[in-house]
């Protein structure tokens, strides 16, 4: 008798994978990217650049300033700050823009690049730090994922290393 | 046509032609449901990827019905799918950006696709800290259809279906060690992997929770950025210092090693079962699926040919006599087939053991073979679209 | 510097450990996971070696909290060479790790019966109070940020009690979250879980030692 149980449960169970493999395509696996979609999950700050703190207006483009990102315990990289200059068509040639990137109305950082005419050309850029918060540098690319200057599609984005001992490392 | 065992034990497993058609109708239908929108799609070359698949897929299952044999047919799907899905991959990433490598740029935007190998290590930072360990993007974006909603809902409805057999059907990188397995004539390395065997096995599952605790610790996808082999045949974070020379160093000898040299030497999926923490994660799902090989010991003689077959050494002496396979059993049908008794047989949980198994090995691999012609027969399809593209005289 | 009251910091640095055990869980968790998984089942033989790695722990604070007040002055010469420390430590964790995955000590007493069929590598060996011990210290002397943060709050107390109790506050907080582990010691120990967890042993040696070894360069390269 038992055996018999475990028998039909046995076949309703590969009869029931039978059904899923056939929704999988139709809805299961809509259904499961959906749940993970709306699960609240954010992709880590090292790629994303964290959250954005405040967008400052120019004349033809905006700067968008993100809260700064901090590195945890055994994390690798340097804590940053993410700045975007979009849209980087209406962007001038050279830009050469002061930033203020902590809000207390002064600025922090000079940010300079020359935008190339050509998107696919490599970009590379200037930062140079105008309080001891932030660290300087020149002509960098895409060092790392705490210093950069890099197009991503129709963005400009700089990445600016905190000093580690005034971040609090 | 007769198998090589039909001399010896196996019963009237081979089947006419007429119900070997038969039985492979539901999969030539699937196949139609499958690449119909491939067929509505503008482009011949889309059309004849999709037929060329189509036939491809529909036949082999014909022939798996036909000998009564698992392996080999399934083999020849799997090893297509291990060289044209690198393919693929690597034209795609050509014509958009005329290298394999990453530029920080793609990682900073999110145009990362999802690869499944880094789910276990994104686990424990997603429950934790709801943050996603992998430089993609949650849903899908003009420039990156593989997004890990999209990525992970699909592992997790194919893996309801095919559990561990994910690795013998719908891996797309295990194919490329079984091909290189399948070149040798004789196996090198034989007394190695017998006698160390039990130990080299263990191995994906301390990997596997090495990266998930270094991955939670740093928050970084620690097998992506440093052991993944199969990055040297896809892509990978573009050298821009020493770290990332060292990394690319990693990726090519892992993968001349492990998926290149030692399967050919051994003629076992080195990478698969003695490296891949992805496969051992799988293997966790061999507990509840219902779909097992299993052994009547009234019928075996103890000739170990199935434990030589086996290209994962998932069987061992003490198992095979308790009548089972190990947990990292992929399901790939290796020993039934080699098995000159017919004492290994598939089996569906809950069913007396070598009672019926042609109805257990029929319901499993609907399923399989469904998810294969689904998801391997899409990126077959695309491929055989991108040659065909790419022919020079066109 | 205001000096802060006993109580408010007493409660400041239990809400700190509480706070901050996470990032504990997140350092020590690689390093105690395959450690006890290594060592032979049993929940009251796990609690003792995790009391004597947390005691190991505890000892590494006090000395912290001990060097931090003695040294508030000179904490700014402390951030620089703190790459030093930290590429050091993680090299003897590492080392650390090697040697109690191996089973260094159990190796030398059954080679000494010069019968191979007694070396089983699924064997767990028996429980060594000197890895708990050596292995908690490290990573009670690992400088991470709310390590750090506890270390400048300390510093502003009036004396060294002062220091070293709010150390024990923090150490407290941060405890809780260990409990957990004591379930490590009802999974079964079976030849290949043991096999297993020396090998992730190994293999988070291999990670602490590259680690350690890159600090070590950048710090020497760029000073």
């Amino acid at each position: 008798m038992r055996a018999r149980i475990l028998a039909i449960l046995a076949y309703t169970g590969a009869g029931l994978t039978l059904v899923v493999a056939a929704c999988v395509p139709f809805f299961l696996m809509g259904a499961f990217s959906g749940l993970v979609a709306h699960a609240g999950l954010h992709i880590d700050a090292t790629y994303s650049g964290g959250t954005i703190a405040r967008t400052i207006q120019r004349n033809n483009y905006r700067i968008v300033v993100y809260q700064p990102v901090q590195p945890r315990m055994l994390e690798r990289i340097e804590p940053f700050v993410q700045i975007v200059f979009e849209p980087a068509d209406s962007l001038p040639a050279h830009v050469s823009d002061e930033v203020d990137l902590d809000g207390d109305g002064r600025p922090d950082v000079r940010v300079s690049f020359t935008v190339p005419a050509n998107a696919s050309v490599k970009l590379r850029g200037d930062v140079t730090a105008l309080n001891g918060k932030y660290v300087s540098f020149a002509h960098v690319a895409d060092e790392s994922f705490s210093r950069m200057v890099v197009r991503t599609g129709n963005q400009i984005v700089v990445r600016v290393p905190l000093n580690k001992d005034v971040a609090g490392r | 046509m007769a198998s090589r065992s039909s001399a010896l034990v196996r019963p009237a497993a081979f089947r006419s032609v007429g119900r070997s058609v038969l039985l492979t109708l539901p999969i030539a239908l699937w196949s139609l449901v499958m690449f119909t929108p491939s067929l509505r799609q503008a482009g011949r070359d889309s059309h004849i990827g999709a037929v060329v698949v189509m036939l491809f897929m529909t036949t082999l299952f014909f022939l798996m019905m036909r000998t009564g044999e698992t392996y080999r047919w399934r083999r020849i799907f799997f090893v297509a799918l291990g060289f044209l899905f690198p393919f693929g991959f690597i034209a795609a990433l050509v014509v958009q950006r005329g290298t394999m490598s990453i530029p920080i740029s793609r990682m900073v935007s999110g145009d990362t696709p999802f690869c499944f190998m880094v789910t276990p290590s994104i686990i424990l930072p997603a429950a934790f800290a709801r943050t996603i360990i992998f430089p993609g993007s949650i849903l899908p974006t003009a420039s990156n259809h593989a997004s890990i909603a999209i990525m992970i809902g699909l592992w997790f409805a194919l893996t309801l279906v095919l559990g561990k057999a994910w690795c013998s059907y719908a891996c797309f990188f295990g194919g490329i060690e079984e091909g290189f397995a399948a070149i040798a004539k004789r196996r090198r390395l034989h007394r190695f992997v017998t006698k160390y065997g039990h130990i080299l096995r263990l191995i994906p599952w301390a990997i596997l929770v090495f990266v998930v605790l270094v991955s939670a610790a740093i928050f970084e996808p620690v097998y992506c950025m440093w052991l993944c082999p199969f990055k040297a045949v896809t892509e990978f974070p573009a050298v821009r210092n020493v770290e990332t020379a060292i990394q690319m160093g990693i990726f090519v000898a892992l993968f001349i090693g492990l998926v290149v040299v030692l399967p050919f030497l051994t003629k076992k999926r080195t990478q698969c079962g003695f490296f891949c923490p992805f496969g051992a994660f799988q293997s966790l799902f061999n507990k509840i699926h219902l779909f097992e090989i299993r052994f009547d010991r009234e019928k075996c003689v103890d000739c170990a040919l199935c434990q030589t077959s086996c290209p994962t050494v998932a069987l061992s002496k003490e198992s095979i006599r308790e009548g089972k396979t190990l947990l990292n059993c992929m399901k790939c049908g290796a020993c039934v087939d080699a098995c000159k008794k017919d004492a290994a047989v598939w089996h569906l949980k809950g069913t007396p053991v070598a009672v019926k198994p042609e109805r257990a090995r029929l319901l499993f691999l609907y399923g399989a073979w469904a998810m294969a012609t689904m998801f391997g027969g899409s990126i077959l399809a695309n491929s055989v679209a991108t040659m065909l593209h790419w022919l020079p005289w066109k | 510097m205001p000096a802060l009251s006993f109580s408010a910091s007493a409660g400041e640095a239990l809400v700190l450990g509480l706070a901050t055990g996470p990032v504990c869980l997140a350092t020590c968790g690689p390093v105690v996971v395959p450690w006890l998984m290594v060592q032979p089942q049993g929940v009251r033989l796990h609690s003792r070696q995790l009391g004597l790695f947390l005691a190991a722990r505890l000892a590494g604070y006090m000395v912290f909290a001990a060097a931090v007040w003695l040294a508030a002055a000179a904490i700014p010469h402390a951030w620089t060479g703190r790459s030093w420390l930290m590429g050091g430590i993680e090299l003897l964790l590492a080392a650390g790790l090697v040697v109690y995955a191996v089973g260094w000590p159990h190796r030398r007493c059954v080679a000494a019966k010069a019968t191979s069929s007694l070396v089983q590598i699924g064997d767990a060996p028996p429980p060594q109070p000197s890895g708990a011990l050596a292995l908690g210290f490290l990573t009670g002397i690992n400088l991470c940020p709310p390590f750090l943060v506890a270390g400048v709050r300390a510093a502003q107390l009036p004396s060294l009690s002062a220091s070293l109790l709010f150390f024990l506050f923090f150490f407290a907080g941060t405890v809780v979250w260990f409990l957990p582990f004591l379930s490590l010691g009802l999974v079964r120990r079976t030849p290949a879980v043991v096999t297993v967890a020396r090998m992730v042993a190994v293999l988070l040696a291999c990670w602490y030692g590259f680690s350690g070894v890159s600090i070590l360069i950048e710090r020497a390269i760029h000073g």
